[in-house]
Formats: C-alpha cells, sequence, structure tokens
C-alpha cells in the first residue's frame, strides 16, 4: 500500500515536467535511440533512422531494490571490490549494499521497460504505435527493470567520488551512461561541490574522459590500500 | 521495492527501512488519534519490544531452519552503532626540563574547531577554502581522526593549553569505500612519526568495518610516506580522474 502511493505520487511528478536538482527526489523522461555501430556483434539493421525508446532518469534512492541492484552488478561483470582479489568477482553483500546505498550522497538510477531491452532488431513498420505505446505506459521502477546505476559519495561540503556507474551491456553504447554521470555532477555542482574524482579502471577511462573527466591538475598520484596478502609478493612499483 | 519474500511477521515492520523513522515515533503516529498520551507511550515501549523479540527469534528460526528466504529485518538503525565508535587516548607524553608536561592526544570523535583547522592549513601552505564549506564537510566525514597537543605546566593552576595539530579525515559510504582527505600535521611536529600514527589508526578504523577500498590521493612528495604505509600507486591500472567542465 505504501508502495502504490509513491507510485501514483511518481506519476504526478512526470505529468510536471519534473524539475531537476535542488535535491528534489523527481523522475525524468529521456529517449534514446541504438545507434549503428561499425563493428557489431547483433545484427542491427543499416535503417539510420533507429527507433527512440524511453527511459527513465532518477535521483530517488528509494527507487533503487537492493536486490535487482546485486543483479545488474552481475549483469555488467562488476565488482565492489576495486582491486581484484580473484578471478571471478563474488555477488554483493546486500546488507552492505543497503548501508552504501544509505550513506551515498547521489544515487542515480535509470529504468527501462522490458521489451526494449532484449529488442535486438528494431521494429519498422510498428514503430509508430509502438512509440504510442511507450507515450501512454506509466512510470513504474517498479515495473521496468533497473538498466543503469551510478552513485556518488560526498562529504557535501568539500568533494565527492563517483562510483558504480554502470549500464547493461544490451543497452550499452546509447548515452545512457554519459547520461548518469552528467546527471550525478549536476547534482553535485548544484549543492555546489566542484571537486568531483572517479576511481576508474583501464577501460573505464575513455568513457570517463568523454564525460569530461580529465588527469589530476595537480598530478596527483592515486594510491589504495592493499592489504598485506601472504600469498601474493608485493609488487616493487 | 521491499523484497517479496517476507513472512507474514516481519512484514508489519517492512515499512521501516526505506522511511528511515525511528520506529517509536511511528507508532506514535499509529496510536496518537484515538488515545491519549500516556497510553500511547507504554503502548509503544510494549510495541518496540515485541518487535526486538521478534527480530531475535526470526534471526533463531531463519538460522536453525536454514532457509534463506526468510529476510530478517534488522531493528531500526538508532540500535546499531553504524558510526565508529570515538576514541582518544594519549598518543605521546613528554616532560619536558622546567616540567611542563605535553600530551598529544589521538581523537577520532571529530570535534574540531573549524577555525583551528583554519589556522593548522595556513600553517602547512594550504590554499583557503571557505569556512561553511570546511565544517560541513568535516560534519559529513565518515571518520576524522585529530591530534591534539596538550601542555600542562607544573603550577598548580593546571591552565591548560590545548592546540590542534593534526588530522586526517575519510570520507565513506560505510560498506565498501573509502577515500582519505586532508591529511595534516603541523610543521614543528612533523618527522616524529604522528602522521603515520594518524593513518594507520585511520585505515584500522576502516579495515575493522570491513571498508575494503581505501584511496587518497598523494602529492608526489608524499608518495613514499604512504607507500611505506602499506598504499600501492595506480593498483591494478586504477586512476582517479576529476571534473573539469570546460575540457
Amino acid at each position: 500500500m505504501v508502495v502504490m502511493g509513491v507510485a501514483a505520487q511518481k506519476q504526478l511528478h512526470l505529468e510536471k515536467h519534473v524539475l531537476e536538482g535542488f535535491g528534489s527526489k523527481s523522475m525524468e523522461l529521456k529517449w534514446v535511440s541504438r545507434r549503428i555501430s561499425k563493428s557489431s556483434q547483433l545484427e542491427k539493421t543499416m535503417k539510420p533512422l533507429s527507433p527512440l525508446f524511453p527511459i527513465y532518469i532518477s535521483t530517488d534512492p528509494r527507487h533503487v531494490d537492493p536486490h535487482r541492484l546485486r543483479d545488474l552488478f552481475a549483469d555488467c561483470n562488476y565488482s565492489t571490490q576495486k582491486i581484484p582479489t580473484r578471478a571471478e568477482p563474488e555477488p554483493v553483500d546486500i546488507h552492505k549494499l543497503r548501508i552504501a546505498l544509505s550513506h551515498s550522497a547521489v544515487v542515480v538510477s535509470v529504468f527501462c521497460n522490458l521489451r526494449h531491452v532484449n529488442d535486438v532488431v528494431p521494429y519498422h513498420g510498428n514503430s509508430s504505435s509502438s512509440l504510442i505505446e511507450d507515450f501512454l505506459t506509466p512510470v513504474s521502477p517498479s515495473r521496468d527493470q533497473l538498466v543503469g546505476f551510478g552513485r556518488a559519495i560526498s562529504d557535501c561540503g568539500l568533494t565527492a567520488s563517483i562510483y558504480d556507474v554502470m549500464v547493461i551491456p544490451s543497452l550499452q553504447r546509447m548515452g545512457i551512461g554519459k547520461m548518469i554521470v552528467k546527471k550525478i555532477t549536476r547534482v553535485l555542482t548544484n549543492r555546489d561541490i566542484y571537486d568531483i574524482s572517479a576511481l576508474c579502471s583501464e577501460n573505464e577511462r575513455l568513457f570517463f574522459k568523454a564525460c569530461g573527466f580529465g588527469n589530476d591538475s595537480l598530478a596527483s598520484t592515486t594510491m589504495m590500500y592493499r592489504r598485506s596478502d601472504p600469498s601474493v609478493t608485493q609488487e616493487g612499483e | 521495492m521491499l523484497t517479496l519474500n517476507l513472512s507474514a511477521i516481519s512484514s508489519s515492520f517492512s515499512v521501516v527501512p526505506y522511511a528511515n523513522y525511528p520506529l517509536s515515533i511511528q507508532t506514535q503516529l499509529l496510536f496518537r488519534s484515538n488515545l491519549n498520551y500516556s497510553f500511547a507511550t507504554t503502548a509503544t515501549r510494549k510495541f518496540k519490544s515485541f518487535q526486538l523479540k521478534a527480530g531475535f527469534w526470526e534471526s533463531i528460526k531463519s538460522g536453525l531452519m536454514k532457509n534463506n528466504s526468510m529476510q530478517v529485518i534488522d531493528p531500526p538503525l538508532d540500535e546499531e552503532d553504524e558510526e565508529p565508535l570515538p576514541q582518544e587516548f594519549v598518543l605521546v607524553e613528554k616532560t619536558e626540563p622546567d616540567g611542563t608536561i605535553e600530551q598529544i592526544i589521538f581523537s577520532s570523535g571529530g570535534d574540531i574547531d573549524v577555525y583551528d583547522l583554519q589556522a593548522l592549513c595556513d600553517k602547512v601552505g594550504w590554499p583557503r577554502r571557505p569556512l561553511s564549506k570546511l565544517a560541513a564537510a568535516l560534519k559529513n566525514s565518515y571518520i576524522v581522526a585529530s591530534l591534539h597537543s596538550i601542555r600542562k605546566s607544573p603550577g598548580s593552576e593546571g591552565n591548560e593549553q590545548k592546540r590542534l595539530i593534526g588530522m586526517a579525515r575519510a570520507t565513506s559510504d560505510h560498506a565498501f569505500n573509502a577515500t582519505i582527505w586532508d591529511v595534516l600535521v603541523d610543521p614543528s611536529y612533523q618527522g616524529q612519526g604522528l602522521g603515520k600514527a594518524l593513518i594507520e589508526k585511520l585505515i584500522r578504523a576502516l579495515l575493522q568495518r570491513d571498508i575494503g577500498n581505501i584511496t587518497l590521493f598523494a602529492d608526489s612528495q608524499v608518495v613514499e610516506f604512504y607507500r611505506n604505509l602499506g598504499f600501492e600507486a595506480d593498483p591494478e591500472g586504477i586512476k582517479g580522474m576529476f571534473w573539469y567542465p570546460n575540457h
């Protein structure tokens, strides 16, 4: 009964063409389309205008269900441990995830209707009717699938760090990740925090560069604490 | 939102995790309309103890039955000690030739005066930052470790002189990641192992909470200092990037 109340409230927000920032918990509707990638393993047709479909981007941490988030971590093959100790990342601890979510200053989640997630070949003749369907289908974080996520930890004064930005593989390379990062930075700058950092691995570096991140202007070195593991020999540099 | 496999008993408490209200307030709202205040408080007390008992038996039951589908909802967060217990102890004690005793006190309680901190930052030569932001940052940091020096003159007055001589703070999501910022020690107290002690205590407190990823951004002249404390530069190719709006 509480859940239904929240969903109805969110619908109202959407009809009002939501405001963002300033701490208002809101959901925003965005349209994305699949781009034609040059080297794609999936059979994408060569139609230049791929149909748009809607995704919902939310800054409300209450929309995130820890269990679905854990599944998202698994789908994206993402681990909460930055320095991998094992070949396969272990499943995320739900209790810890809940704690982490409740103490993250910014939590951004992206939802999408299930049929678009698995949609490989874009519709042709049915494009107009599916668009209308998309317009009429109400927002529902409980019904739609969690497809993207990002969060930031901050001291709400000077600094912030972005962690765990991920989008499920079938919807990658469509600008969703960039949207998530942009949303996070926008919320942070609205709170007057401009010192935003992001820890990224080798393959994420290009992504963050495209989002407007760069190496530290003060040339600081990123260092992480390495728990002394007697079985592993300590490397020099 | 909440997991669907809650048993009937614990579902009555299911509103708690996301509502984030202490349970006593919730039950008062429930009872306020028809009962007078004294009755409501006894009702809340009974309700609260009942809820705790339910949680206890739930956890025993779920352990015995090895049925992991039963979700045990922990009592609200004011029962858990989420924040690390603040420590305060004497790190070093020195007696000077004229009899004054100087103690260096380590504290992780975060009780720092912003003006003292500003003065200390000036001493080490850091750029000035707005005081309100500093205060907010201190308040919202997970752990703020500080070193104060207390000098007691041998006279019977016992006037103590307390000065802030070092600080380190860490922000965290309380579960997975932590970043250490703003490590500084008064130049006249440097070279005594105080910075090392600060960081070591900080790391120990974080590891006790099972926070696996501890990061920091080190200036070139202190990279070696942190390396000796167990930090590794750019491990596995992980680097920190910073946001520049007009790239």
